[in-house]
This record gives C-alpha cells, sequence and structure tokens, in this order.
C-alpha cells in the first residue's frame, strides 16, 4: 500500500474511533435530557387554579380563603361559557325539555287536586294543561321550523287564560317562549350531527373546567377537578377549539386525520360564541401559575398515579436498599479482609474468588427466581412469616446480588492500603486483629465506601430481584418489615406498561424514572467523589 | 528530680524475669486467634453458600419438569403454551429471541465498544480521558428499566412513525438498548487490557513506520486479543441476563419471526418471559417449574461463560507477564 492511501486510512480510523466516543455519549445525553426535562415538568410546571383546589382539598394544603376566593374569580368568568353552551343545548337537547314538561303537567295536577275547585272547572283545566303538554313535546320532536312555530303558537294561544295565572301552568309559557329562541338560532335537521359534537364539546369542557358547579361531585378524585396543569389545559383546549376526523379517500386507502374549527362547525348558531370566549379568557379561567411542587417528593400517589407523588416509592426503595447493605456490608468486608489477610494463595482463596465471580455473574432474574424459592417460599413460612413477598425477602435477595462489587471494592481497597502501615503497627506489639482494625481498616474506608455507595446505586435501581420477592404496584405504606413494598424501580416499570391511568398523565410517568435515576445518578457522583479525595490523599496532597 | 529518676529506676530494676505471658493468657489468646480465624471464615463463606444454594434452589423447582418433559424435547419445539390444555412448553422461541436480540445488540456493541477502548487507551490526551471515563460510568450505572422506560416511552413511538413499522417495540429495539447497556462493560474491560499491552510493542511498531491504526489493529489488539474477548463475552452476558430493558422493550411474541432474521418483529426472550409470566403461576404447577427450567438454563449459560472469561483474564494476565 502506498503511503497516502495508509494515511487516509488511518485517519478515517481514528474519525471512525472519535464518531463512536460520540454516539456514545449522545446517546446518554439523548436518554438522559428527556427524562430530566419531562420528569422535571412533574416538579416545576404551571398549575392551575384547579391543581391548588385540589392541593387544598386533598392534601390540605396551601391559603384556604385565598385559593376559594381564586376559585370563585375563575367560575365566574367560566360561567358565561356554560350560559352559551346552555342556550344551545336546550335547543338541541330535548330529552330534558320534555321530562320537564311532563313533570309540570304532573305538577299541575297535583296542586289542582289540592285546591278546593269544582269538578267541572278542575277536568277543564286538566284538560288544558295536558293540551299544553302534548303541544309542547310535538314542538320538541319536530324538525320543520314552520311546524315548531305553530305548535308553540297553539301554546302561546292559552297563555291569556286568567286560571292559569300564579299555578305551575305558567311555566309552560316560559318554556315556550325558551323554545322560540333557541329555534330560531339553530338548524333543526342538522340536530344529530350538532348531537355527537356537543357532547365532545362538553368533553372537554369538563376535562378543561371539571364537573360544572352544582353538579354532584363524582367520587373519584380524578373527576372532580378540570385540568390541574397549563401542558395539559392546553391539549384539553385543543379538542375544544378543533374537531377531528379521520376521513378515507376511498377503500383500502389509508384514513387521513383533519381537523377544523369548531367555530366554523357550529357557525351560525348559539355555539359559535363559546370557542371565542373560552379561547380569549382561558387564562382567566384558569389563572396558569408557576408552580414548584416539591411535595411530589414526599406526597402519596392518588387515582392510579394521576395526582399525587412518589413518597412511599421513595420510601420503598431507600428501606430495601438500607437493609440490604446492612446484611451485605459486614459479610462483604469480612470477606474482603479475610481474602487479603488471612487466606494466602491456595486452593481455599481459589473457590472463594471463583464462588463471588459466579455470583457476580448470575443474571439478576435468577437472583429473583432464587430469592422466590429460598427466602418466599422455603424460608419464611418456617419462620413464621406468611410466604408471601416482604421487604426482609427483597433485601436479602438484593444483599446478596451486591455482595460481589462490596466484596471486589474492599478487598481492591484493603489491598492498597501500604504495607509499611501495617508492619509499624505490627511491631509496635498491636495484635493482627488490633493492627486491622485500628490501622488497615481507617486506611481503606475511603474505597470501602466507594463501594458501598455503588452497590447502594445498584441495589436502588434493580428491578428484576424484587419482582418476585418484595415489590407491588400498589398498596399501602407498610408497616413491618414482613410486608411487601411499593418501589421506585418497580412502579416505572408499572406506570410504563401496566398502569393505564399513569397513561393519562405521562408527566407522573417520567417524574418516577426521573426520580430513580437522580438517586442512582447521585449515588454514583457521590462515589467518583469520594473516589477522587481518595486519590488525592494517597498521592500526599 | 533526683530522688524522682531513681525512684524510676528502681521500679524498672524489678523486671528480674523475661517479658512473657502467663500459660492461661497464651491459651486463651491461640484460642481466641483460632476461633475468630473460623469465624471469619464461616462469614466469608456466605457467598459460597450463596452460589450453592441458588444452584440447589433453581435445580430443586426445576427438577420435576425437567423429569416430566426433558429439556432435549423442550429445546426442540417452538410452541410455548404453558396455560393450555395440554400444556405445551417449546422453548426454542424465546432461545432463539434472546440470542437474536444479544446478537443484533453485539453487532453494535463490539466494534463501538473496542473503538472506543481504543480511543481512551491510545488516541485521547489524559484530560480527555478523565472526562470520557464518568459518562461510561453514568452508562453502566442508569437502571435497566430506567433503559426499559426509554425504549418503551421514547424509542419505541419515534421507531414506529419513522421507519414505519407496525409496532415500535421489536427485536431491533431491545438490541439498540442492550447495545447501549453492554458497551460501558466492553469498553472497561477491553481498555484494562489494551492498555495492559506494553509500551514496547507500541513503539516498536511506531518505529517501524506502522500508523496508528495499523499499530492498533495489527499489534495491540491482537496482542491483547484475550481480554477483549473476555470483554466481549462479559458484554453477552450482561446482555442475555439483561431482563427489564428487554421485557418492556422487545414486544413480548413469544414467536420465531419470519423470515428470522427480521429484526423489526416482536420477540420474546428467556428472561422477559420469566419476568413475564411468573407472577401468575400457583406454587407447584408445572409451568412454574418450567419457567425455573429457564431460569436454569440461564444460570448454567451464564456460570459457562463466566468460567470462560476466568480462563481467558488469567491467560491475559500470564501473557501480559511474560512481555513485562
Amino acid at each position: 500500500m502506498n503511503i497516502p492511501l495508509r494515511q487516509w486510512l488511518d485517519r478515517l480510523f481514528t474519525s471512525l474511533a472519535m464518531l463512536s466516543v460520540l454516539l456514545i455519549v449522545a446517546a446518554m445525553i439523548g436518554i438522559l435530557l428527556p427524562m430530566v426535562w419531562r420528569g422535571g415538568s412533574a416538579v416545576v410546571f404551571r398549575g392551575t387554579v384547579e391543581f391548588r383546589r385540589m392541593q387544598l382539598e386533598q392534601f390540605n394544603r396551601g391559603d384556604s380563603a385565598a385559593v376559594r376566593a381564586e376559585a370563585e374569580d375563575a367560575a365566574r368568568i367560566r360561567q358565561h361559557a356554560y350560559e352559551i353552551l346552555d342556550r344551545f343545548a336546550a335547543g338541541l337537547d330535548t330529552s330534558e325539555l320534555e321530562t320537564k314538561v311532563k313533570q309540570l303537567h304532573r305538577e299541575f295536577g297535583v296542586q289542582l287536586a289540592n285546591r278546593e275547585i269544582p269538578q267541572k272547572q278542575l277536568s277543564e283545566l286538566r284538560s288544558v294543561s295536558k293540551e299544553l303538554r302534548d303541544e309542547l313535546l310535538k314542538a320538541f320532536e319536530a324538525e320543520d321550523k314552520t311546524q315548531v312555530l305553530e305548535h308553540l303558537d297553539a301554546v302561546m294561544s292559552h297563555s291569556g287564560d286568567e286560571r292559569l295565572k300564579g299555578t305551575v301552568a305558567a311555566e309552560f309559557f316560559d318554556l315556550a317562549r325558551q323554545y322560540r329562541d333557541t329555534v330560531a338560532n339553530v338548524d333543526l335537521r342538522r340536530r344529530s350531527e350538532y348531537a355527537d359534537s356537543l357532547k365532545q364539546v362538553k368533553d372537554a369542557m369538563r376535562s378543561l373546567f371539571g364537573p360544572r358547579p352544582g353538579e354532584r361531585l363524582p367520587a373519584l378524585p380524578i373527576e372532580q377537578y378540570g385540568s390541574t396543569r397549563w401542558d395539559q389545559a392546553k391539549q384539553n383546549l385543543d379538542k375544544l377549539l378543533w374537531a377531528e376526523s379521520w376521513t378515507g379517500s376511498g377503500e383500502g386507502q389509508t384514513l387521513t386525520k383533519s381537523r377544523i374549527p369548531r367555530e366554523e362547525q357550529f357557525a351560525g348558531t348559539a355555539l359559535a360564541g363559546l370557542f371565542p370566549y373560552v379561547r380569549d379568557n382561558i387564562q382567566g379561567m384558569l389563572r396558569p401559575k408557576w408552580t414548584f411542587y416539591w411535595q411530589y417528593f414526599t406526597d402519596d400517589s392518588m387515582s392510579g398515579h394521576y395526582f399525587g407523588g412518589v413518597g412511599p416509592e421513595i420510601l420503598g426503595t431507600l428501606l430495601i436498599t438500607m437493609f440490604a447493605i446492612a446484611f451485605s456490608l459486614p459479610v462483604g468486608v469480612v470477606t474482603a479482609a479475610y481474602l487479603v489477610e488471612c487466606a494466602g494463595d491456595g486452593w481455599l482463596t481459589r473457590i472463594l474468588r471463583m464462588c463471588v465471580n459466579t455470583l457476580a455473574g448470575v443474571p439478576s432474574i435468577v437472583f429473583g427466581l432464587f430469592g422466590l424459592a429460598f427466602f418466599v417460599i422455603y424460608l419464611q413460612p418456617k419462620l413464621g412469616l406468611p410466604g408471601s413477598s416482604s421487604i426482609i425477602a427483597g433485601s436479602l435477595t438484593l444483599g446478596l446480588l451486591v455482595l460481589p462489587v462490596i466484596i471486589r471494592a474492599s478487598e481492591e481497597a484493603i489491598r492498597t492500603v501500604p504495607q509499611a502501615y501495617k508492619e509499624a503497627s505490627l511491631a509496635l506489639g498491636a495484635s493482627r486483629f488490633r493492627c486491622f482494625m485500628s490501622v488497615t481498616l481507617p486506611v481503606a474506608t475511603p474505597g470501602i465506601l466507594t463501594g458501598l455507595i455503588l452497590s447502594m446505586s445498584r441495589a436502588a435501581g434493580e428491578t428484576a430481584p424484587i419482582l418476585f420477592t418484595a415489590a407491588v404496584a400498589m398498596g399501602p405504606i407498610p408497616t413491618s418489615l414482613s410486608q411487601p413494598t411499593r418501589t421506585l424501580s418497580y412502579s416505572s416499570y408499572d406506570m410504563a406498561v401496566g398502569d393505564k391511568m399513569a397513561m393519562l398523565a405521562p408527566h407522573n410517568q417520567f417524574g418516577m424514572v426521573m426520580t430513580l435515576v437522580a438517586i442512582v445518578l447521585l449515588l454514583n457522583i457521590a462515589a467518583i467523589v469520594v473516589r477522587g479525595r481518595m486519590s488525592k490523599k494517597l498521592r500526599g496532597q | 528530680m533526683i530522688t524522682q529518676s531513681a525512684n524510676l529506676l528502681r521500679t524498672a530494676a524489678k523486671f528480674d524475669r523475661p517479658l512473657l505471658l502467663t500459660p492461661a493468657q497464651d491459651w486463651s489468646g491461640w484460642l481466641l486467634g483460632k476461633t475468630g480465624r473460623a469465624l471469619l471464615m464461616i462469614i466469608t463463606g456466605t457467598s459460597v453458600l450463596a452460589v450453592l444454594l441458588i444452584f440447589v434452589f433453581i435445580v430443586r423447582e426445576a427438577w420435576p419438569f425437567v423429569q416430566a418433559h426433558g429439556l432435549g424435547e423442550a429445546l426442540s419445539s417452538t410452541s410455548w403454551y404453558p396455560t393450555r390444555d395440554p400444556a405445551q412448553f417449546g422453548m426454542l422461541a424465546l432461545v432463539f429471541g434472546s440470542v437474536q436480540v444479544t446478537f443484533g445488540a453485539l453487532l453494535l456493541a463490539v466494534p463501538a465498544g473496542i473503538l472506543i477502548a481504543a480511543v481512551l487507551s491510545d488516541i485521547v490526551p489524559f484530560r480527555v480521558r478523565q472526562a470520557v471515563k464518568p459518562i461510561i460510568e453514568v452508562l453502566a450505572a442508569i437502571p435497566s428499566v430506567a433503559y426499559g422506560f426509554f425504549a418503551v416511552a421514547v424509542l419505541a413511538p419515534l421507531m414506529q412513525e419513522h421507519l414505519h413499522l407496525s409496532t415500535g417495540t421489536n427485536a431491533l429495539n431491545s438490541a439498540a438498548i442492550l447495545a447501549i447497556m453492554a458497551v460501558p462493560t466492553i469498553v472497561s474491560v477491553a481498555e484494562d487490557s489494551l492498555s495492559a499491552v506494553g509500551r514496547e510493542l507500541r513503539e516498536a511498531s511506531y518505529a517501524c513506520g506502522a500508523t496508528r491504526a495499523e499499530t492498533l489493529l495489527k499489534v495491540v489488539i491482537p496482542a491483547a486479543h484475550n481480554g477483549i474477548i473476555a470483554a466481549i463475552v462479559l458484554g453477552t452476558m450482561r446482555a442475555i441476563g439483561e431482563t427489564m430493558a428487554v421485557w418492556m422493550a422487545s414486544g413480548n411474541a413469544a414467536q420465531i419471526p419470519s423470515p428470522w432474521w427480521d429484526l423489526t418483529q416482536s420477540v420474546r426472550t428467556m428472561t422477559a418471559t420469566i419476568a413475564g409470566e411468573l407472577g401468575e403461576t400457583p406454587v407447584g404447577s408445572m409451568h412454574r417449574h418450567s419457567l425455573f427450567a429457564v431460569g436454569l438454563i440461564l444460570l448454567v449459560v451464564s456460570l459457562a461463560m463466566n468460567l470462560f472469561t476466568e480462563y481467558l483474564l488469567h491467560r491475559a494476565k500470564r501473557t501480559s507477564g511474560v512481555h513485562a
């Protein structure tokens, strides 16, 4: 090969290699950035008045008077939107009107029976009422405007009747007048088409502002509030302002999505005014404010993971991690000490080392299988505990999993303690035990600490070993070690693929993972810092 | 002053016999030392005990299945219908899923890992190396469930939209995620072994007029081949044993895709099968035993790979010792 070609190949190799480094850096950023960004929005976001109301009512948090005043302000602005909606709906959704008319007729009958009037007059009034009812019902049913007006006129012809004054029956005329107003604005033949859209509009309004004031409160907290977050509100507003439909151009063709503004869809009706009104006043209706929801890390979750935070998950993760470490740290350090100080290079050490390596290589799901078969099903019933998953079983399983990490780190740390230190202490007459406890161990502590922190981060992040030994997706906060617990890792999994409610709140999905990743990475950074200090110390700076 | 020092001299002079322990002290000290050592050994034995217990309990739970069906029979059929009546336990599709996903991951991770190791050991200055290493460590530290979450929530929709696939959770997705997860393992072991190759070899190669690429490809990497193979095997182990990320990203279809090399279809690995099905099986059922049998296969495979890496690393140490 000639020299230019070789140099060119050399450059190609170098750039390929640098490219792969760049790729891996890009991968790290690409993975962490969406988690931090979207997860962060679970904690820092623009909360609406609905959010503050939810916090006040569900968590008893915030200034009660101020929130109520704010909610009333918002409700006042919303009221107009509801009025527009009602006016339009009255013409469209006649079933409500029909029941009202029937009820009026019945009430009138009762009223008459209680009054002492001659039998003849009574039956006359009854028949008038019946006629009014029938005419109104026909008016509601009719699709032709002139017919409707005919029926309404028939009703109104009785409005001069002196006998009906001051009775319930007078309300018939109010209804007739109202309906005449609505009919003037509505194209009755498009009634069924409007009915579907109206339902969508109502749903969108509901998801924006929650149940209407005066309506009976739904039992589920998730249905009691409108959009608690501004980003959510914007999505719901979009649903309110735009009608989406899938239209196919022909058979076998893919459907295409088309969006038309609802203002156009309802053009010429009373409802058309709703959309510009909501669009222009949405800020006043929801009052978004930047919110730092730090209680996210301490709150329990509600309605699946729709509201609330990750408090119990953090608690569970910490509990499991702590107990795992409490088991494996002493065992790990003693093993490391034995390997370095007591055992030579004989067959015993070799077997030990091989076992440690094997343990490090066992797949995490196999640890889960073992934890289930040994701790949960075999050991727990023998100790009088129920044979179901528990914190203690999960901790022990994780403890075994991180044991090799601790052993290797501690061994390395104890091995790097300068021989001169040990010799000096032995020469002063210290026993080997004394020498280890007061000289070797203190010097090796930073190294052991690094291993400890790394194994904590490993234990906090592992999911497979606790799937069957300790973790549940939903459940109360554990009160003893023989109960299962929620953990960050398992809940991250469950929210991503299992939990339907969590799908409605992607910020909470990302928030859960972000919390887990943040804990793990903070522990790792701590380990890097400790190690950096240690190496400085060893260099004598 | 004078009387004080005289007193001191007198007390010192009282030591008229050699500094010896009484027999009782001697005995108790010896006993204490021995029992202490024995105690240490017992605690040290925990890891040996753990390995033994893992084997005993996995085999114990898998044994009824192995007896009733036999692993050979299970591994020759692709129909995995454990809840049907009669149940069928063909594990071939699961094994194939694991192998396919792992192989796909290695195809990406091995070249990238070795190149990065070469960059760290031979190309960039010390400072850059100090900056890149923590990034690799961070990648190794991110929990697998977070990788799985990324695969489901970010990567799958992107794939579905831009590659026009029917599903975003498929073999390609999990292979990509596994590749990112395996790279740190490969880099750290390969970089150690590349750095362990002596300076003399590199300098000799440069003195012969070789370029850096030629030195790395023809001298350093061949010299470090034991360590690099060990790195690849360790990366494979990481990929095969990985559960959460694969479970979430692979789509969970227990079938061999047709054609078999098509990475854009959903597959299901051994680990994902255990994770997904064990929770629903009653204690003592054949389904549960079969899942433990899958676990046993995983355990045996990882043990074999482990022994192989240990052998390789041992050899690498010996050969580099000769060069030094």
